[in-house]
């Protein structure tokens, strides 16, 4: 395994710096680019003495080409976020990789495959609107997500579709993001912003899980929950559709209350569908429930955190049930180390233990 | 059993450990003690991990060890390059690359199941001690019980079932 990382990661740097198999065999002072090619393949193991020329000629530190713990030129992500620099981003991005590689690493060591297949939606850039609220539609229904959509979405998503959610701490600014890797799709969701932005932005960005190949999104993109470009616009449908499909919608009878009647209804609806009451009216304008005149004039301070001072709902807990069971098997089968895996999460040894415990996992060590 | 006379190494777990039970003189009075600098680094507030962090005074930390060993990157490759799969903590990596490179008579104690299994892949089993029975072998007995990894029980069960493990996966 050590053979095949290390290799990897020198075709990576080496390919990164635009040098050729025989310009890297001169740089080690190997007879013939075949040499760089079995490193590269992982057939031939690399000595410690080569890995610090590699160190040294490649500029790179040991970590890069030793750490699994990395995303080293893989992985593509599509942020939802405001207010971040490229600079703040791509730090946060590394962190983020981290616990991603790691799952990467250690769900097949523990027995966890990931998916052999991908499923996807049949939307393309020149779908409709109304087309992504189909698909939204038929999703909520095929995957049986119930009266509450929103309440089972991210156990489908993990169960049904083998996607890695995650709960976590972000940077301000940051609601989530959505990464895909050749072999794993990951959606991260910040878990202190309220629930209702929450589960929207969870379904936003499993659209873009389901429709990379065909639409690949931006790498940035800001947090609404309409308007930005055509792919972020079907995101919104879908994600609209999904959380708040016809059948879900129908209990709660029409829509023809005005004034604070009607935001009240809005609010209280929104709440009983864990979504934002801003998210809800959209959605019932776009399905001609409310007028478009009407939705505009509500204001957004009466539907903000669904009509009360603050978002009362606490944090759901950090990362998810998944990845705290793979990492409690690579723990407990001596396969990473407590204090590394609590770098990893940026936690305490004590806080890893409860991290464990609040997502319903035994914590494989006395802390 | 008899005290080991070589040195012994220890990782950041024991240091801390020990400090918390009040444990470190009777360590350090019965062995020459050993660890690296990155151990030493994660001793120090701030880089404990700990919630409630110990407060050790790193120059009394460092008169009371026989010695504070620099690793080099080199050292460390050699460890990597045979359990890049293992993902120990700076500190575990850095001592097994110290232990490599020593060609006399150390143990090494450090209670992480992946410091252990490391260490039974670089062929050094017999190497590792408990704290619990280097502790015992000088004649000291904590006054707190002891965190279940640091026993000598539930080291030697570790063990065994980590060198099943290894096995099992060399096949």
């Amino acid at each position: 395994m050590a053979t095949q990382l290390i290799g990897a990661r020198i075709k990576a740097l080496r390919e990164e710096r635009g040098l050729s198999q025989d310009a890297l065999a001169a740089l080690f002072g190997f007879k013939d680019r075949q040499t760089v090619s079995a490193i590269e393949t992982g057939e031939r193991r690399v000595s410690a003495e080569e890995l610090i020329l590699a160190v040294e000629k490649l500029g790179a530190t040991l970590d890069y080409f030793t750490d699994p713990y990395l995303l080293a030129g893989e992985g593509k992500f599509s942020w939802r976020q405001t207010g971040l620099g490229a600079g703040g981003l791509s730090a946060y991005e590394r962190v983020a990789g981290r616990w991603i590689a790691a799952f990467r690493v250690i769900a097949p060591q523990v027995g966890r495959q990931t998916p052999l297949l991908r499923k996807s939606l049949p939307l393309t850039k020149r779908s409709s609107f109304e087309e992504a609220e189909a698909a939204g539609e038929r999703f909520a229904a095929e995957l049986a997500l119930g009266d509450v959509p929103a309440a089972r979405l991210a156990t489908v998503m993990e169960e049904g579709l083998g996607v890695l959610v995650l709960m976590v701490e972000a940077m301000k600014g940051v609601s989530g993001a959505a990464c895909r890797l050749p072999d794993l799709d990951i959606v991260l969701i910040n878990r202190r912003e309220g629930e209702g932005r929450r589960h929207f932005d969870l379904a936003h960005e499993l659209f873009h899980i389901l429709t990379w190949d065909a639409m690949p999104p931006e790498h940035s993109e800001a947090p609404t929950e309409f308007g930005g470009n055509r792919v972020e616009q079907l995101a919104n449908s879908f994600a609209s559709a999904v959380l708040m499909p016809t059948a879900a919608l129908e209990r709660f009878g029409d829509w023809d209350q005005s004034g604070d009647a009607l935001i009240a209804k809005l609010n209280a609806a929104a709440d009983d569908l864990q979504v934002t009451a801003s998210a809800l009216k959209w959605r019932l304008s776009a399905r001609g429930q409310i007028s478009a005149h009407v939705a505009r004039a509500i204001p957004d301070s009466a539907l903000r955190h669904n009509g009360r001072k603050s978002d009362r709902s606490p944090p759901p807990p950090l990362f998810s049930k998944p990845f705290m069971e793979v990492l409690a098997l690579a723990l407990d089968e001596g396969r990473v180390s407590v204090r590394r895996a609590a770098g990893l999460l940026d936690l305490t040894v004590e806080d890893l233990a409860d991290a464990f415990t609040a997502q319903g996992v035994q914590p494989p060590f006395e802390p | 059993m008899a005290r080991h006379a070589g040195p012994v190494l220890v990782d950041t777990n024991v240091i801390l450990a020990c400090w918390r039970l009040g444990a470190w003189r009777a360590l350090v009075g019965g062995y020459g003690v050993e660890t690296v600098e990155d151990c030493v680094t994660e001793t120090q507030t701030g880089f404990q991990r700990r919630r409630a962090e110990e407060r050790i005074d790193e120059p009394a930390l460092r008169r009371s060890l026989k010695a504070a060993h620099a690793v080099s990157d080199l050292e460390r490759a050699r460890v990597a390059i045979q359990g890049a799969d293992l993902a120990v903590d700076h500190g575990e990596l850095s001592l097994w690359a110290h232990a490599l490179s020593r060609a006399d008579s150390w143990l090494l104690c450090g209670p992480d199941k992946a410091s252990l299994r490391l260490g039974i892949r670089l062929g050094f089993r017999e190497r590792l001690a408990s704290l619990e029975q280097l502790l015992s072998d000088v004649g000291y007995r904590p006054r707190q019980p002891l965190n279940v990894a640091f026993t000598a029980a539930w080291h030697r069960a570790t063990l065994e079932t980590l060198a099943m493990a290894e096995r099992s996966e060399r096949r």
